[in-house]
């Protein structure tokens, strides 16, 4: 599917109004920023320390394989168990010997259980072990869990939002340019499917997959499942818009030249239909986003142990009154990403207004 | 071209008894309780470097024949043969060489060209279709395409929307005769204009026919439109050619009443004329469901009563390569034509005039 939004001087004039919406544009600004930043995230939440300085020598053991104590001058046990940088930390500045350790922002990684008074359980935000939102009911840090967790769902509803968008443009456009027996079926077919109960499929679904499947099957599969059911919406958009275009001028011109119906299809009727589309991918993000929380919240989401907000929030009002601060943060984070993408959604759907520019005076 | 020596129809494009009838779907099922019968059997032709002038009303199915004839409508019955070929029931595939050959001008020039793409890639649109040159050669044919309908060569890099109407209909003719074909047709290409700018429209079409040869199918409701531009000119009415004959012919001796009526209706530039107005009762009937008949008899200037406007009408030859259809309600002397009888046959059936001197050169 190759199509580009050509920068024609309409767009360029959208994309300058979309800036001179202060709000969105820096809502756009701040979502880019976290989901591209969130990629390094290991260097911000993570057990491993940024840098190691031991004997003179620097090392970086944030990425690459794991280190074992021996690296660092450890004895018995921990020589040849993997590293524990906080322990690392207060050992080498106990020694005085000029060897330091670096941690991240958050010292723990989401699915590490740190026990205090040796049970497993929540405690409250705390400055001094550096559990900034305080742990889950299991230890886990919480901080680190909403950070996964939002890169997780982020790129999770992005995937899902470029699926269905070529999923029901593609079937959309055909409906609308071969119209006739196709469309006819098609859309027999889209009424069925879309009276098919979502919830109840999930369920299902997950309670036949093997339990040995993998971590990354069972999101692909969770991933496939959302977008069957949700490509049907833009269907209806862009088989109108393709009827509509379809009987202009310029695609019967293009026509009579001989173009293939693909060619039509993708270099004419897609771009021109493709401003009343644009408008709703920033709210498809956060249906997505709410869904996969929801979904998680409900325990048929994103397998265990992977950090999400849904999980939390589940959680958090399980122990809504010993433990608040998980369902607040949570909460909040939820309500935060959730805002942020609307307003984006606003502006851009207030920058491609086709009533704000018209092409023909 | 010399299609005598190959032994092909003296024609570029014979159109044969073309029905495009439209259904008018209603009721649960969208079964097609009627029909919308726009072109009811129309039977033309026309030779290569010939222009074909079609009149008529807003409504009577030029469009739809202009349209049909570049494939742009699935004809329900009759066939198009263009240079021999049957193109009725060609597929994409067998009819791609011949796409090359008809093009078609718009309207509406503003509606015609994709707002998205620039004037150059409306011109290399055509060569990227039909897999011709690359693209050094492709952004000569661009330039040459803009020097030929007179736009700057600035004008490459623009958008449709950048240029005013008269120059977006150049853009619009630059990109149907970039292939080179042997047939445009053109479907109201001046209405939407200016009167100034029209001329310079009109007079840039003839300048290229001249120079290239080709045909022109040229539909307007504009009779001195017609006038200017036409060798033979066929007038419309409710999905039929009612008259046909060549521009001088129709002009000096219009038989039909209805071509009267149009030809009254051209608007003299001198205040003082005091012409004579025929005039028409009522409006077009509805192509869905027309009236038994002659269709043009209820609004004749012609009175007749009910019993003879229901008795069908006869396309005959008047005189020379001058075809009318003959009803007590169309035609003055209506026993005039039949007092003189020349062969009432269908005017595929034989050459009907000598061949056009514009085509000598060819």
């Amino acid at each position: 599917m190759a199509f580009k939004l050509r920068l024609n001087p309409i767009t360029i004039r959208r994309l300058k109004r979309f800036r001179a919406i202060k709000r969105g544009f820096y809502a756009f600004l701040a979502l880019c920023v976290a989901s591209i930043g969130s990629l390094g995230l290991e260097l911000v939440a993570n057990s491993r320390a940024l840098i190691v300085s031991y004997d003179g020598s620097l090392s970086f053991p944030t990425y690459g394989g794991v280190k074992l104590g021996s690296a660092y001058g450890l004895e018995g046990d921990a020589a040849n168990t993997p590293v524990n940088y906080r322990e690392l930390r207060e050992r080498f500045r106990n020694e005085g010997k000029g060897n330091w350790v670096l941690m991240p922002l958050v010292e723990y990684n989401p699915n590490e259980n740190n026990s205090y008074e040796g049970i497993l359980r929540a405690t409250a935000p705390s400055w001094d072990r550096g559990h900034y939102l305080g742990t889950d009911t299991t230890g886990r840090d919480v901080l680190a869990r909403l950070l996964y967790g939002f890169r997780i769902a982020i790129f999770f509803a992005l995937a899902f939002s470029i699926l269905v968008y070529a999923i029901g443009i593609l079937i959309g456009c055909l409906m609308g340019y071969f119209g006739g027996w196709f469309d006819l079926i098609a859309q027999r077919f889209i009424e069925i499917w879309s009276n098919i109960p979502f919830l109840y499929t999930v369920i299902i679904v997950f309670s036949i997959l093997p339990l040995s499947l993998g971590l990354f099957s069972r999101v692909t599969v969770l991933l496939l499942a959302l977008v069957a059911f949700s490509w049907v919406g833009l269907t209806y958009y862009m088989r109108t818009a393709a009827y509509k275009e379809k009987a202009r001028d310029y695609t019967q011109a293009a026509i009579a030249l001989g173009a293939s119906p693909l060619r039509v299809v993708f270099r004419h009727i897609l771009p021109n239909s493709l401003a009343t589309i644009v408008t709703f991918l920033p709210f498809m993000v956060a249906s997505a986003i709410t869904s996969v929380t929801a979904l998680d919240f409900l325990g048929f989401g994103f397998p265990p142990p992977t950090p999400s907000m849904g999980e939390l929030l589940k959680q958090g009002t399980d122990n809504l009154s010993t433990a608040p601060w998980i369902v607040t943060a949570a909460f909040i984070s939820l309500v935060l990403i959730l805002t942020l993408v609307t307003f984006v959604g606003e502006a851009i759907r207030e920058a491609f207004d086709p009533k704000k520019f018209t092409l023909y005076q | 071209m010399n299609r005598e020596a190959t032994g092909e129809s003296d024609y570029l494009l014979e159109v044969e008894d073309l029905k495009v009838h439209f259904p008018v779907r209603s009721g649960v099922f969208a079964r097609a309780r009627n029909w919308c019968k726009a072109v009811d059997g129309i039977s033309i032709r026309i030779r290569s470097g010939e222009t074909y002038g079609l009149v008529g009303e807003s409504g009577c199915g030029k469009s739809t024949l202009g349209k049909a004839i570049c494939k742009l409508l699935k004809p329900t019955s009759g066939k198009i043969r263009f240079d021999g070929f049957d193109l009725t029931s060609a597929s994409r595939k067998e009819m791609q060489p011949y796409r090359r050959d008809i093009q078609f001008i718009f309207q509406d020039p503003a509606e015609s060209l994709n707002s998205r793409f620039s004037v150059r890639e409306i011109f290399e649109e055509p060569f990227v279709i039909h897999k011709m040159g690359d693209s050094a050669e492709r952004s000569r044919k661009v330039n040459a395409l803009l020097d030929k309908v007179g736009l700057p060569r600035s004008s490459a890099d623009r958008f449709p929307f950048e240029f005013s109407g008269g120059q977006r209909q150049r853009i619009g003719i630059a990109r149907a005769i970039a292939l080179e074909p042997k047939l445009i047709v053109c479907d109201e290409p001046v209405s939407a204009l200016d009167v100034s700018v029209q001329s310079q429209i009109l007079n840039l079409l003839m300048d290229i026919q001249s120079e290239m040869g080709l045909s022109y199918m040229f539909i307007a409701h504009d009779l001195a439109v017609v006038r200017v531009i036409s060798d033979r000119i066929g007038v419309m009415y409710l999905g039929n050619i009612v008259e046909e004959a060549s521009a001088t012919e129709l002009f000096t001796n219009p038989l039909h009443e209805y071509t009267k009526a149009l030809i009254s209706a051209i608007p003299i530039p001198d205040p003082t004329f005091q012409g004579e107005r025929v005039l028409l009762r009522g409006d077009v009937p509805s192509p869905i469901d027309p009236p038994p008949g002659c269709a043009f008899a209820r609004r004749s200037p012609i009175e007749v009563s009910e019993e003879v406007a229901s008795q069908p009408s006869e396309y005959i030859q008047a005189s020379e390569g001058h075809w009318v259809e003959v009803h007590p309600a169309t035609v003055r002397n209506y026993d005039e034509p039949k007092a003189h009888p020349r062969p009432t046959v269908n005017p595929l059936a034989e050459p009907p005039e000598a061949p056009n001197p514009k085509l000598g050169g060819l």
